[in-house]
């Protein structure tokens, strides 16, 4: 199966084991990702603080190419790139707007879009936790995992339809396919404090450290996530939370994919692991003693 | 005929706008008009006067009275007119205030518009026939659903009155929510023992036949005359033998069934009396977890019953009831209050319903009144408080008020402080509603006296957080500031609604319903325990949000209807009903099908079949009428002729 | 009563006693200034609103019509206006094909303490009629006359059943014969190209059944009339929607009816062909094949081919079999139903509001007001208590004008939404050739569209839209005041 795919920026650079794991867990199940050509920036988070127009407009500019390649499912892995490009497609059906966002393209956009589906959705979708689970070659038994999706992923409710988005279960049911124990993790909803990691470092350590304290006391190995900037807040900024909740953390935060990888028995360092801030070892040797364990007996 | 018509200036309201005289003058060429006349007030004592000395003087067999909205003062000329010795529907009404001067400033459109209405009425009048009520027999007993606080407040009512009153409850006791509440507000008393005597006056009633566990099947006839049809669901125990002894619930063997009257903060037994006040005190076993109706094999609570009355064979019971009125009093239900995900959506132990807060607190609850968490038997320090929980929330579809939950959350936090007196209590508000007598000074007893700590604004989250209490993220609206509060209870003040399986009941009594399934009364301000079907009346929080006075009142003013519809020993219909013209009718039965009061039925005349108006239960909405394509059942006083002479009047090329 | 000229135009209301008139009043009460223009008149529920009542007015010169009533769910009397909603919903569909525009009619809910919405209500629709203007009077308008184009391609082969098994049919109704009172079918005429009723109620009457195109009556038009008597009936496929119908209707029961389903392959257009051919005296001879009949007259010979020469109806004909049978004769080959669109109407759908006007004009100019269509009509059922000749109620007068005899036409139609079968009995029995029964198609197009591509006479069991109604409807919404 071939699916028309937008990267994002962030699977170029600061996720790249994202995307590493994402194409290595769909070729395995038999899903081919293709880029769609010349692809941009969706304007990620500052733009759209700034101008909607302008920021529509990059969405707009990606959308337009998906359209004019016939594509019907647009896929991402990325809550923000996905947030944006579903506003964009919901903002352009005001005319008006319409009108003032293609004054600023080369070429009016076509009058259709294709919609724009998570990763994780499609993959829930397509092959659901049965057949998930029958991929599974390591299964992740005793393993300890909290779904975070972060605030993007279901919100606003109405333009990502993607459960309730209190309490969405998608990963859960993935993350339960592959054996884990997963948790029911209170705070899978809440803000890491993305926006403010560059003016307000000291409110987004505060609240990434909620999250990671909280998964700390639910005693859980690793917290697994669905977004780059999550990802990026949660672990390469542990030290900072730490500090500011006077503590130190050592929770690995892992992408969903990463760990279905590793379930499909896909080697670490081909999903990205080593590219991971916090050691992930300890849970892999974990892994490996219950799944030792587990086959003598 | 000869008609007289009277153009009211009704001081410069009408005269201001409307040249009245020249209205009256106009009448004159009317058809039939023999009289016309400008009158100064003519409502007014000799307004009045004027019209019956007219209708003396001038041998007037119809009257038109121009003047106000016929919603204020047909009843008023129609008395008028037949004090003269005219029937009383030999009058009409234009409605030249509201409709015309009130409305518009142009004096000349004024009176033309004036004039048109006024020969409309006229030609409607030319149509009009006189009309008699009928007066018929009315059985004078009563039904009441629902044996809450105002359905037992409407039987006592009634049944002191020497009215025979039938009092129907669906669950195994009365009592309703208010027998579940530990304390009342704003006086801190017992709520047990200020119902409890009521519940027992109620089972030594001589007036009062009660059927508990029971459920109203079906409902036909009219205002005097409902016959209706009860199941009395089966207990599995005969009631005439069992004495509420109890022994039984000591010796079942299934301790783990939900215990719905407990709100299921705790479990019973498969046979079990709802609470030691219960009435009647009588046993009921719950089927789904009895082990000899689930196994075959127990039998423990009839072997230990000392009167032998328990029957495992015993079936639903259908009975019948013939009553002259009916009080609907079913009370609410608290709406489903998990769609709040953010607050877990059930899924935590310890964020309970308030009415579960009720069941911990009370001394004949689960924990014998000893505040304990569901979880782990904790005693609670920080008890956080979350109002509106499902009532004024647009985003679930829930705008209105639930009125008591401010008032009882209030209560709650007195109570817990005087159950536990080193806990803290927090209470999440939108705005405090106190409005009634002593309301609003237990609200600042309750801050001041009783160090509750209130926070205006609402909670985003609860989650556990990891130590075995909770977090709750919220707003202070007041500070501008985001809040956390660490709890070891949450107690949800949820919105409530109409009773479950409200609107089935609503449709057998032939009533409306809002969304939310609280019944619409006659009219909200000056009808408010009556119905659009005569004979039935509303008590208590079935028709909107109440609290326990407001229902107690509304519970006595829907007896006092009873008792005042039973007064009279015949009872008149409203004469404006259709009738059948029977060469007409094809006996197809449209208007069978589409009355929706089931007041038309076919009947065989002459070997055909033809449709027939049940006089006493029509109420005149002339539906059947222009339904029927014949036009062979017809509304008196709108009748097709009177509706086309009016269009007529009005447009004629 | 005349307008104030140049100032006022002549718009009624109908409002519910309890909440719209409350509405008004309320208004009233807080000195809502509002157009002089409206006259209400007062009912005691929107459900008592005759759409008739409303047609009468526009009929009668009215500039624009007013309905309001209590919202859904607050009906005084619980569900008059979920009835109303449905009918005034049909109404303002049908109000176009007059050549009415259907800005003219307006319902909307005003409850009683909404007076502010009243003043907005009555001030957006006076606005809208002023900018509509006078209405057009239909005796003005300037006589149009149009014919439909028939040349259309049918769903299925039409044909002259020469094939069909007439024989079996005999005999099956002469084996059923002795338990029936009469069994309805079709005999010659006065000539050979002519076939009427025939009441068969002896072996001998069954022996001068014919079968075959000339067999134009729909039968079940008797049925009514035989209610409680045991009665057999032939029917081709669309008198078998008539029959049910009735029985929906309650105005025949099943136990009284037997059917016997012939497969149809069209009937003759008779007035297209009696056109043909023209004043003739004597038939000589009729010979039939399988596509259609030759016929040869004094004056010569002329052909009918069935694909030419069909009933309009037959066309779009997807129900060549009856729905309901008892006894099946002959072998039916299934035909998908497609949309189509009957030729008179896709005439009159062609047509601006201004031409259907004049269309009508010339077309009632013609009319004869002999009552053939309602004779013809199988729902018709009120016969000698036709509301269109009866003092009381006293719908129509006696005048012989083309606005007059349109209004017989709207209450024959408006009396038949959701009821009509589509038979065209009405269009067929016009002596002098109207088509008809466009507007009754019209209605029936309505009605599909807003209750879920609903049918008269296809379920037995179901209930006319406008004998029901559902709290939410699906397809009838509010429309904006603008």
């Amino acid at each position: 199966m071939k699916f028309a795919y937008y990267p994002g920026c962030s699977a170029h650079g600061s996720s790249a084991d994202y995307e590493i794991s994402t194409q290595a867990v769909c070729r395995t199940l038999g899903m081919e990702l293709a880029d769609i050509p010349d692809w941009n920036c969706c304007g990620s988070t500052p733009a759209h603080a700034i101008d909607t127009e302008l920021s529509t407009a990059l969405c707009v500019r990606n959308l337009d190419i998906a359209a004019k390649e016939n594509v019907e499912k647009l896929l991402t892995s990325c809550p923000s790139c996905l947030s944006n490009l579903r506003l964009a497609r919901h903002r352009m059906q005001d005319q008006q707007f319409r009108t003032r966002v293609n004054e600023l393209l080369d070429a009016p956009a076509a009058k259709e879009f294709p919609q724009t589906y998570s990763v994780m959705e499609m993959l829930h979708e397509i092959y659901g936790p049965d057949i998930i689970a029958g991929r599974v070659h390591k299964p992740l038994t005793g393993i300890r995992l909290a779904p975070y999706y972060g605030c993007l992923m279901s919100r606003p409710a109405e333009i990502m339809n993607f459960g309730d988005p209190e309490n969405p279960t998608v990963m859960e049911d993935l993350l339960t396919a592959c054996g884990a124990d997963t948790l029911d993790f209170p705070l899978k909803t809440e803000c890491c404090g993305a926006s403010f990691g560059i003016p307000e470092r000291s409110m987004t350590a505060r609240l990434s450290g909620k999250i990671l304290e909280l998964a700390t006391r639910m005693q859980a190995d690793a917290l697994v996530v669905a977004c780059p900037l999550c990802q990026m807040n949660l672990d390469l900024r542990q030290e900072q939370a730490s500090k500011a909740m006077n503590t130190s953390f050592h929770m690995p935060v892992l992408y969903f994919t990463q760990v279905l990888g590793l379930a499909f028995g896909l080697p670490p360092e081909a999903l990205g692991f080593n590219k991971l801030c916090v050691d992930a070892g300890p849970l892999l040797r974990k892994l490996a003693t219950a799944q030792k364990s587990g086959g003598a007996a | 005929m000869r008609i007289g018509v009277f153009i009211c200036h009704c001081g410069s309201n009408i005269g201001g706008t409307v040249d009245c005289a020249q209205v009256a003058h106009d009448a004159q060429s009317l058809p039939e008009v023999v009289y016309a006349i400008n009158l100064m007030y003519s409502c007014a004592e000799p307004g009045q006067a004027a019209i019956e000395e007219a209708i003396k003087e001038y041998q007037l067999t119809g009257v038109v009275v121009a003047s106000c909205s016929p919603r204020m003062h047909e009843p008023t000329f129609r008395r008028t007119v037949e004090r003269a010795g005219l029937n009383r529907y030999m009058f009409e009404m234009a409605n030249i205030r509201e409709h015309v001067s009130w409305i518009g400033k142009d004096k000349e459109a004024n009176t033309n518009k004036a004039n048109e209405l006024v020969a409309m009425a006229v030609e409607k009048l030319r149509r009009n026939r006189p009309l008699h009520a009928q007066s018929f027999d009315v059985n004078k007993r009563v039904l009441v659903i629902g044996g809450g606080v105002a359905g037992i407040q409407a039987a006592l009512d009634c049944a002191d009155g020497n009215i025979p009153v039938v009092l129907v409850e669906r669950e195994a006791t009365i009592g309703g929510k208010m027998a579940k509440l530990d304390k009342t507000f704003p006086t801190v008393d017992c709520s047990a023992c200020i119902l409890g005597p009521k519940m027992v006056d109620v089972a030594q009633h001589p007036n009062i036949t009660l059927h508990a566990f029971s459920e109203i099947e079906s409902i036909s006839g009219y205002v005097g005359n409902f016959t209706v049809t009860i199941r009395k669901k089966s207990t599995y125990v005969d009631w005439t033998k069992c004495t509420g002894c109890g022994a039984c619930t000591e010796k079942c063997p299934n301790k783990k069934t939900p215990d719905a009257f407990n709100e299921f903060t705790g479990p019973t037994t498969a046979i079990s009396i709802a609470f030691p006040q219960a009435i009647p005190k009588r046993a009921v076993i719950n089927p789904d977890y009895c082990r000899q109706l689930q196994k075959g094999k127990c039998g423990v609570c009839a072997k230990i019953c000392p009167t032998g009355a328990i029957k495992y064979e015993m079936e639903d019971e259908v009975i019948t009831e013939e009553v002259g009125a009916i009080v609907a009093a079913t009370g609410y239900d608290l709406m489903d209050w998990t769609v709040y995900q953010e607050y877990g959506g059930g899924r935590y132990p310890d964020v309970i319903t308030s009415l579960q807060y009720e069941r911990l607190l009370s001394a004949s609850g689960p924990t014998g009144g000893h505040v304990k968490r569901p979880s782990d038997g904790r005693e609670p320090k920080n008890v956080v408080f979350i109002q509106c929980v499902g009532s004024r929330d647009k985003s679930i579809g829930r705008p209105y008020c639930s009125g008591f939950c401010c008032m009882y959350t209030a209560k709650q936090a007195v109570l817990t402080k005087e159950h536990i007196p080193d806990a803290q209590s927090f209470v999440f508000y939108m705005d405090i509603r106190a409005s009634g007598k002593l309301y609003d000074e237990f609200i600042r007893r309750t801050i001041e006296e009783y160090g509750t700590e209130y926070i205006r604004g609402r909670v985003s989250k609860i989650y556990p957080d990891g130590k075995g209490s909770y977090t709750v993220c919220g707003v202070d609206t007041l500070m501008g500031k985001a809040i956390t509060v660490s709890a070891d209870l949450v107690v949800l003040a949820v919105g409530i609604e109409g009773s479950k399986d409200a609107s089935k009941l609503a449709e057998k009594l032939r009533i409306s319903y809002d969304k939310y399934g609280f019944f619409m009364e006659s009219h909200p301000k000056l009808k408010p325990v009556q119905t659009n079907t005569a004979g039935v009346f509303l008590a208590g929080v079935c028709q909107g949000t109440k609290d326990i006075p407001s229902s107690v009142s509304q519970g006595s003013a829907a007896a006092s209807k009873v008792l005042t519809l039973f007064s009279a020993d015949k009872l008149q219909n409203d004469p404006q009903i259709s009738a059948v013209d029977i060469k007409r009718c094809v006996g197809c039965g449209k208007c069978v099908q589409t009355c929706p009061f089931g007041a038309i039925q076919l009947t065989e005349i002459r070997g055909q079949e033809k449709a027939q108006v049940i006089d006493t239960v029509c109420q005149g909405c002339g539906l059947c009428s222009s339904t029927c394509p014949q036009g062979a059942i017809q509304l008196a006083h709108s009748t097709d002729n009177q509706i086309l002479a009016e269009v007529h009047a009005l447009c004629q090329r | 009563m005349s307008t104030l000229k140049g100032k006022e135009l002549r718009i009624v209301g109908f409002l519910c006693n309890w909440c719209s008139y409350g509405g008004a009043d309320t208004a009233g009460v807080a000195r809502a200034t509002q157009p002089t223009d409206l006259r209400i008149i007062r009912v005691p529920c929107s459900g008592r609103i005759d759409p008739l009542f409303i047609l009468r007015a526009l009929f009668n010169g009215a500039d624009g019509v007013l309905v309001s009533g209590c919202h859904p769910n607050d009906c005084h009397y619980s569900e008059g206006n979920f009835y109303a909603r449905r009918r005034l919903e049909v109404l303002k569909q049908f109000l176009p094909v007059l050549g009415i525009d259907d800005r003219r009619f307006e319902y909307t809910w005003v409850s009683a303490s909404e007076g502010q919405r009243w003043k907005e209500v009555v001030t957006t629709f006076t606005e809208r009629i002023h900018a509509l203007g006078p209405a057009p009077v239909l005796e003005d308008a300037q006589a149009l006359f149009r014919v439909a184009d028939m040349t259309l391609s049918p769903l299925h082969a039409l044909g002259t059943g020469i094939q069909a098994p007439l024989e079996e049919l005999k005999s099956a109704i002469k084996s059923r014969l002795p338990e029936l009172d009469c069994v309805l079918g079709w005999q010659q005429g006065h000539d050979a190209i002519h076939s009427v009723p025939l009441f068969m109620r002896s072996p001998e009457d069954v022996d001068k059944l014919v079968w075959g195109p000339l067999n134009v009556n729909n039968l079940a038009v008797y049925l009514p009339s035989l209610k409680g008597k045991k009665t057999g009936i032939v029917v081709k496929g669309c008198d078998s929607r008539s029959v049910v119908e009735l029985l929906q209707e309650n105005l025949i029961k099943r136990d009284d009816v037997v059917i016997f389903s012939m497969p149809c392959e069209g009937t003759l257009d008779m007035a297209r062909v009696m056109q043909k051919l023209g004043s003739y005296k004597t038939i000589s001879q009729t010979d039939s094949d399988d596509k259609g009949i030759t016929v040869t007259t004094d004056t010569g010979k002329h052909r009918f081919d069935m694909s030419l020469w069909a009933q309009g109806k037959c066309y779009g004909c997807a129900t060549p079999g009856a729905l309901l049978a008892d006894v099946r004769l002959g072998t039916l080959h299934p035909v998908t139903p497609a949309p189509t669109t009957p030729p008179e109407l896709a005439m009159l759908d062609a047509m601006s509001l201004e031409e259907r006007r004049s269309f009508w004009k010339a077309q009632m100019d013609r009319c004869l007001r002999c009552y053939a269509c309602r004779n013809a009509c199988p729902m018709c059922v009120c016969r000698d208590y036709c509301v269109s000749d009866s003092r009381d109620p006293h719908w129509m007068t006696q005048d012989d004008s083309a606005n007059e005899k349109l209004f017989f036409q709207t209450i024959h139609a408006m009396h038949l939404a959701g009821r009509c079968t589509g038979c065209g009995e009405c269009q067929r029995a016009c002596p002098v050739g109207i088509p008809i029964l466009a507007l009754r198609q019209h209605i029936a197009r309505a009605v599909g569209t807003l209750f879920d591509g609903y049918q008269a006479g296809i379920q037995p069991k179901a209930t006319p839209p406008l004998l029901g109604f559902e709290v939410q409807e699906k397809n009838i919404h509010e429309r904006e005041w603008k």
